[in-house]
């Protein structure tokens, strides 16, 4: 049962460009789903919709049955987390994390409570009489966050609040993300254009493309079978060969035949195999088969990586060290049926 | 090296400055601490008269309002100004500074047409039959505040906008998303994070209704007297200079009295101020 609905999102900035094209998305309860994508394909509109800072033009939004789409923000409940922190300059850690509970009328007792309760769970308890420009930048990220989480909201919004922090940092600050996520069981849109600082944190991804939602899918489904070749591009597939239906088997327009385990719908669809998946053909072998020149070699350590050049275009191939070929040489490519993944152009 | 090189540079300032302005407001000055029968006695009788007193204190409570009316006025419309683009923010900041690039009598005599008991207000009350005799608005302390804040609102605009322009969105929707109004979002969020510039402005506004001439002569009349015109007139009505003399440190003591108020106040609500990392 969906907690959180997207229902057919239209958005459109100066009454021209379109950013949201009829998106849907729907949310469980405790997830934590990414929306993942380049920038200006429209994740970040999607979580303004959510958080109700913009009204869409058609569409509902709606959480927990009921319809949000209309609702002002200060009476959402939702806790966000924006990409600059946006603490308040003039208010100290405490002050900055009360500030929601105080909005809410709570009696001091009962302000004081939370508060040291929340930061002590985002470990910063002894920095609560600090103000926010005394803080690093990754302290300044968990005041952020549990400025949000205090409020017991029903809904956690994430917006790139790692792309400020340094790489070690970040990595430290997802997992410590993720706990406490899973710790409050709060549902959460994170926005990111980070693809394995999503993979590693999400439940769920929503990968976006141009204001729609490409692939909705658990982060291995996505990294393993991806269903465009958007997706596949934007997860670091870069061997394509463009392949039309004829019977059970795919053809090239060179003619080359190509089987697969699962056949797709549509004629028309690209075939994409990572490095380290092709196989240098032997002689049995009469299908799935690319023959092309090697062209520039670099070295991996473990193995070398190949630029081959194919009737199809340009492919990456990896292979183990020990197997040397020379450049200028002609090798016959094998994409292994269980390997080559079928995508929608 | 550096500190020395700097204060060569600020040699000729301070030259014009001392020559100019310090030695002569010594001189007029402290011969009026000495005047009358012991010290500060020309000051004592000051305020022991109840018509200077009336004076002094019209002068304080009229720059006090107009400072007032233009924090109430000019802060809204700056907080407006700021969240305007670019391109509108340029051209609403140039009309809102407009009714500067007029000389001050004109625009005091623009009042006098509006006020006046002939004036546009009172036809319009007359005509609408709310009065039947027309009210008097010209020559009172209601019409000195009235063009002060017409004279300095801009200024409290334009140093405000510029404070509240660095401000980020994000400031006012992260209040939002943690459950404040629009209004209490500003209140709490925008308005103390401005207080810097609003503080400026509001000295500003406060020191230029406190020495305004023209306005207060023109709108209040000589029966509506403030310290400024009240000067003008010892010295060159009366020829009582010593007693122009007084006046003006009063008013110079007023001036940074309020200055020396409103920073305190300022270092009291900006909680920052004191431990800045």
């Amino acid at each position: 049962m969906a907690y959180m609905t997207l229902k057919d999102i239209d958005v459109r900035y100066d009454k021209k460009k379109q950013v949201l094209k009829g998106l849907d998305l729907e949310v469980k309860e405790g997830e934590l789903v990414s929306l993942l994508g380049p920038s200006g394909c429209g994740k970040t509109t999607t979580l303004r919709v959510v958080a109700g800072f913009i009204e869409p033009e058609s569409g509902v939004f709606s959480l927990d049955g009921e319809d949000l789409t209309k609702v002002p923000v200060h009476k959402r409940n939702f806790g966000i987390v924006f990409q600059s922190y946006a603490l308040f300059p003039h208010l100290s850690v405490y002050d900055n994390v009360a500030f929601g509970l105080k909005m809410r009328k709570l009696d001091k007792g009962q302000i004081e409570q939370k508060v040291k309760n929340i930061l002590e769970i985002c470990g910063l308890s002894e920095f609560e009489k600090r103000f926010p420009q005394q803080m690093s930048g990754g302290q300044r990220q968990r005041v952020a966050l549990a400025r949000a989480l205090v409020i017991e909201p029903k809904l956690l919004l994430l917006d790139e609040p790692l792309s400020n922090l340094d790489a070690k940092l970040r990595i430290n600050m997802r997992m410590e993300i993720k706990r406490i996520q899973k710790k409050l069981g709060i549902t959460t849109l994170f926005v990111t254009h980070d693809q394995e600082e999503c993979f590693s944190i999400s439940d769920k991804v929503a990968v976006m493309n141009q204001g729609v939602i490409e692939q909705f899918d658990t982060p291995e489904n996505i990294y393993q079978r991806p269903k465009t070749e958007f997706v596949a591009r934007f997860i670091g597939f870069e061997n394509f060969l463009s392949l039309k239906k004829e019977g059970n088997v795919y053809k090239t327009e060179a003619g080359a035949v190509f089987t697969v385990e699962t056949v797709k719908d549509g004629d028309f669809v690209a075939g994409t195999i990572r490095p380290e998946d092709i196989r240098i053909a032997g002689e049995k072998e009469d299908h799935n088969v690319l023959s092309g020149t090697v062209g520039v070699r670099t070295f991996l350590g473990k193995s070398y990586q190949y630029e081959v050049l194919t009737a199809e275009g340009k492919f990456l191939v990896s292979r183990p060290a020990e197997e040397v070929y020379e450049e200028g040489s002609t090798i016959r490519l094998y994409l292994p049926e269980s390997k080559l993944i079928l995508v929608n152009k | 090296m550096k500190k020395r090189s700097a204060f060569v540079m600020i040699i000729p300032g301070l030259v014009i400055l001392a020559v100019c302005l310090f030695l002569p407001l010594l001189r007029v000055l402290i011969p009026s601490l000495h005047t009358g029968e012991y010290p500060l006695s020309a000051y004592v009788t000051f305020f022991q008269d109840e018509y200077y007193r009336k004076i002094f204190v019209r002068t304080v409570k009229v720059a006090c309002l107009t400072t007032g009316f233009c924090m109430v006025l000019g802060v809204p419309t700056a907080y407006f100004i700021s969240r305007c683009s670019k391109k509108w923010r340029g051209i609403l900041l140039s009309v809102s500074i407009f009714p500067m690039m007029t000389n001050s009598v004109i625009r005091s005599f623009a009042w006098i047409n509006i006020l006046g008991s002939n004036g546009l207000i009172n036809r319009l009350l007359i005509t609408a039959g709310i009065v039947e005799k027309p009210l008097k608005l010209l020559y009172t302390d209601f019409a000195i505040i009235i063009g002060s804040v017409y004279l300095f609102l801009p200024l409290m605009i334009v140093t405000v906008a510029g404070v509240m322009e660095n401000i980020g969105d994000d400031m006012m929707e992260a209040a939002l998303s943690l459950g404040a109004d629009r209004i209490r979002a500003f209140m709490k969020v925008i308005f103390p994070m401005s207080l810097p510039g609003i503080i400026v402005g509001g000295i500003l506004v406060f020191t230029g209704t406190l020495t305004a001439y023209t306005t207060p002569q023109l709108l209040g009349g000589n029966k509506n007297m403030v310290l400024s015109t009240f000067i003008y007139q010892r010295a060159m009505t009366v020829g009582d200079w010593d007693g122009a003399a007084v006046i003006s440190l009063i008013m110079i003591v007023v001036t940074l009295a309020v200055i020396k108020g409103f920073n305190s106040l300022a270092a009291r609500l900006d909680k920052r101020g004191g431990d800045h990392a």
